[in-house]
């Protein structure tokens, strides 16, 4: 006899068509996502530990590793390629699975399958029967009724006689994964933009009384009227803050007022940040045409003496002179190694040595009084007064309102996801000999709490009609050992609706 | 007020004995006990012999009715004590390992015992417990001058902030210990068939109900902290260790979620990751040991 066979046809998809559905599929594989954050996570740990003294430890401990450690700390992994590289791909497969997976979360949400089989049924664990002696449509509406009672959207389908019921509640919170990681994708963003678009200079050292241009296309100076720092009786700062003005390029103040620490200045998205202080200097420089070339404070402190680190000092070129002063005040810790004091100087005493820039001149160097002029170089260098310096951050970043949506998105979708879980059950009303029996199951295997929803469900059937549900339940799910426990306090599960049988099924474990 | 940080350090050591004599209680009622049994027969010729037989059983109802109890006194003495010391300091106290800790160890307990009731499971206690008492052993342990209200320095004087962002990190590390806890008891359970244990379905649920808590809030601490840092330090993220380490344990649980809901792991391999989550969170909280940064002021 002949036979007639024929093949599918299948559409040939040419490789381009072939190569982007595997880069898709790849993105959208769960198991990949897990190892991408698992890689993620492997190198947030390694710089982590690189910024530790664990490293150290484990050299000190295996010397051969000494080498590798020096590796480990000298690499910054946080700027690295591999870093960069693993929270693009990471970027990429949030988007491309969220995209892959918002149709089908959609249709769960909107338009549910509502049929279901008796074979699901019976096998689900747990699974619950009920029997009625009224009709099937009236036992129908009763389910449903005591489902609405439990804030379940209800959806029913006739097929023959029988009523097949699906339910759920909390659906919407399915969304909630949209809002955490678009969050994700936001905070990424939002360092971008902060970085391409804003600027921060963490080093800007005004001293009292002075004043410093901002840069980085603001036009802005700073000006710092005053410093102060105030201490409590234990010696611990209490506050450090600057009085300063802002002056556009024009010369006009613009703003004014006070920074602190955690109460920063901002004006025109230029936030200004009272980040440190020191000790500084002001010294009036006049050369020997009695022009003056500096008259303002220098900061002390960011620099200390090459032979006594407890010295501050501080350093002015003065390319107009060809001369670059190096200014070193008295040791503030004259306890610790005293020997290294060689200067010995006094309160109210500053040393001042004036190097030219041509080396074929002689160096000259000198002490100063407070309130006195010493002539080195060629300059008459006059010790004003002590002050302060103040040092400020100042920093612009667009990215920060960005980076604040995606903080509310981030809690918020994870709040929704995890507070409002979407519990399913699915079931069937058929007519039987004494009137109506219905199948009921929830959609929750291995989903503790999703099934003791369903048992509170039971109880309230219970409750409201009468009926009492026999419960097919599995040892597996819980709900034998867990309803009544030995300590006689008052259990979670409620005690009257018990297990009818233990399902087939045996525990592996 | 040098007399109220006395007596909060009394009220301490009280948390700590009734803490001590709770985990005693506990691990007594979740190992069991043994019950002999002996049996008089008589044979057909007459003569009589003895049996004796023992066999574990669920742990008496009293102990660990007693265990709630003096986690309860636990609860309120620690209470007492942070309250004290936050009279006198005029803010909560957050700010060093010794205030930082007492505050977790009542942070710990209250949310152990929440859980007790809302699952009325009594076993858990035989884990968290022994944790509050390390972590008692541990208070105990820093130098004495700790003991002392100091002045915050200027950048931890952001009252809103360290409360909101510290006491955030604090409920959230004690979400990840009891999840700890549920854990180690799904793997006993499951290895073990053990009646009087709770069922290991209820303990993976356990598990991740307290992640769920757990890793908003461990989210808050990062962009509470990050919000922070910003008006403190004019920018929102510094690569501190002390911040990648967070991340990194907030990675750790990330995976956790995601086998769980998307792969469908549950049960023991779910339970080796929350024990890993605990393994970074322990590395996170005492991480002032080794790291430096901007969070070393946190530090002993």
């Amino acid at each position: 006899m002949a036979q007639l066979s024929a093949r599918p046809r299948v559409a040939q998809r040419s490789p381009l068509e072939i190569g982007v559905d595997r880069v898709w599929r790849f993105f959208c594989s769960v198991r990949a996502a897990v190892y991408e954050i698992v890689l993620l996570a492997l190198l947030v740990l390694i710089g982590t530990l690189g910024n530790s003294s664990v490293p150290d430890g484990i050299a000190d401990v295996l010397p051969f590793t000494a080498p590798l450690v020096r590796e480990w700390y000298a690499w910054d992994v946080f700027h690295s390629l591999p870093f960069a590289a693993i929270l693009t791909l990471l970027a990429v497969a949030i988007t491309v699975c969220t995209i892959n997976r918002a149709p089908a979360i959609w249709r769960a949400i909107a338009n549910p399958t509502v049929p279901t089989s008796h074979g699901f049924l019976r096998g689900a664990d747990p699974s619950a029967r009920m029997v009625s002696t009224a009709t099937p449509a009236a036992f129908g509406d009763d389910l449903i009724g005591v489902l609405k009672a439990r804030r379940y959207r209800v959806l029913t389908e006739r097929r023959g006689d029988e009523i097949h019921v699906y339910a759920d509640k909390n659906r919407y919170a399915k969304l909630g994964t949209f809002p955490f990681h678009l969050a994700l994708i936001l905070i990424l963003v939002g360092g971008i933009v902060g970085a391409r678009f804003g600027f921060r200079e963490q080093e800007v050292i005004v001293p009292e009384g002075s004043t410093r241009a901002i840069g980085n296309g603001t036009g802005l100076s700073i000006h710092v009227e005053r410093f102060r720092d105030t201490y409590a009786e234990s010696g611990v700062a209490q506050e450090y803050s600057s009085d300063i003005v802002l002056y556009n390029e024009d010369g006009e103040e613009v703003r004014r007022g006070t920074t602190t620490v955690n109460h920063p200045l901002t004006h025109d998205g230029v936030v200004i940040y009272q980040a440190s202080f020191n000790q500084a200097v002001v010294l009036q420089i006049t050369d020997a045409a009695g022009r003056v070339l500096f008259d303002e404070g220098l900061d002390l402190g960011i620099y200390q003496s090459k032979t006594n680190p407890d010295a501050p000092a501080g350093r002015l070129d003065l390319p107009m002179a060809g001369l670059q002063l190096n200014v070193i005040a008295p040791d503030n810790n004259r306890v610790n190694a005293p020997e290294l004091d060689d200067l010995q100087l006094r309160p109210g005493e500053m040393y001042v040595k004036a190097i030219p820039t041509d080396p074929t001149k002689a160096v000259t160097a000198g002490i100063v009084r407070q309130g006195e002029a010493v002539d080195l170089g060629g300059l008459s260098v006059r010790f004003v007064r002590e002050t302060q310096f103040s040092l400020l951050q100042v920093a612009r970043n667009p990215g920060i309102p960005i980076f604040l949506l995606a903080a509310v998105l981030l809690v918020g979708g994870l709040a929704v996801t995890f507070y409002f879980p979407h519990r399913r059950v699915r079931g069937i009303v058929s007519p039987a000999p004494s009137g109506a029996v219905a199948a009921l199951a929830p959609l929750a295997k291995r989903d503790w709490s999703g099934q003791r929803d369903f048992h509170r469900l039971l109880e309230e059937v219970a409750n409201r009609l009468g009926i009492q549900p026999e419960v097919h339940a599995s040892d597996e799910s819980g709900f034998d050992r867990d309803g009544a426990r030995p300590d006689g306090d008052q259990p979670m599960q409620p005690g009257r609706i018990r297990p009818a049988a233990t399902a087939s099924r045996a525990r592996t474990r | 007020m040098e007399g109220l940080v006395k007596l909060s350090f009394y009220c301490f050591t009280a948390a700590a004995i009734a803490l001590a004599s709770s985990a005693v209680c506990y691990v007594a009622y979740a190992i069991g006990r043994v019950r002999l049994r002996q049996a008089v027969m008589q044979t057909s010729a007459g003569t009589t012999f003895s049996t004796s037989s023992a066999e574990f059983g669920p742990g008496a109802v009293g102990i660990g009715r007693y265990g709630t109890l003096l986690a309860w006194f636990g609860v309120v003495f620690s209470g007492l004590s942070v309250g004290l010391r936050s009279i006198v300091a005029g803010r909560l106290p957050l700010s060093n390992m010794y205030e930082y800790s007492l505050t977790f160890i009542f942070v710990l307990t209250a949310i152990y015992l929440a859980f007790e009731r809302f699952y009325g499971v009594k076993q858990l206690g035989a884990i968290v417990l022994p944790i509050t008492v390390g972590m008692a052993i541990y208070v105990w342990s820093l130098p004495a001058w700790m003991r002392d209200v100091d002045d915050l320095i200027p950048a931890l004087q952001y009252n809103l902030m360290m409360t909101a962002h510290v006491s955030s990190a604090i409920l959230a590390y004690a979400c990840f210990a009891v999840a700890f806890a549920a854990a180690v008891l799904y793997l006993i359970a499951s290895k073990r068939r053990i009646a009087w244990l709770p069922s290991p379905a209820m303990l993976d649920d356990i598990g991740f109900r307290a992640v769920t808590v757990g890793f908003p809030l461990m989210a808050m601490v990062l962009i509470l902290g990050s919000v922070w840092a910003y008006r403190a330090w004019g920018t929102y993220w510094q690569w501190d260790p002390k911040e990648t380490s967070a991340l990194f344990m907030w990675l750790v649980y990330g995976v956790y979620l995601h086998t769980r809901g998307l792969r469908g792991w549950r049960g023991t391999r779910s339970a080796w990751v929350l024990i890993f989550g605990f393994a970074a969170t322990v590395f996170t909280y005492y991480g002032n040991y080794f790291f430096g940064g901007l969070h070393a002021y946190g530090g002993v």
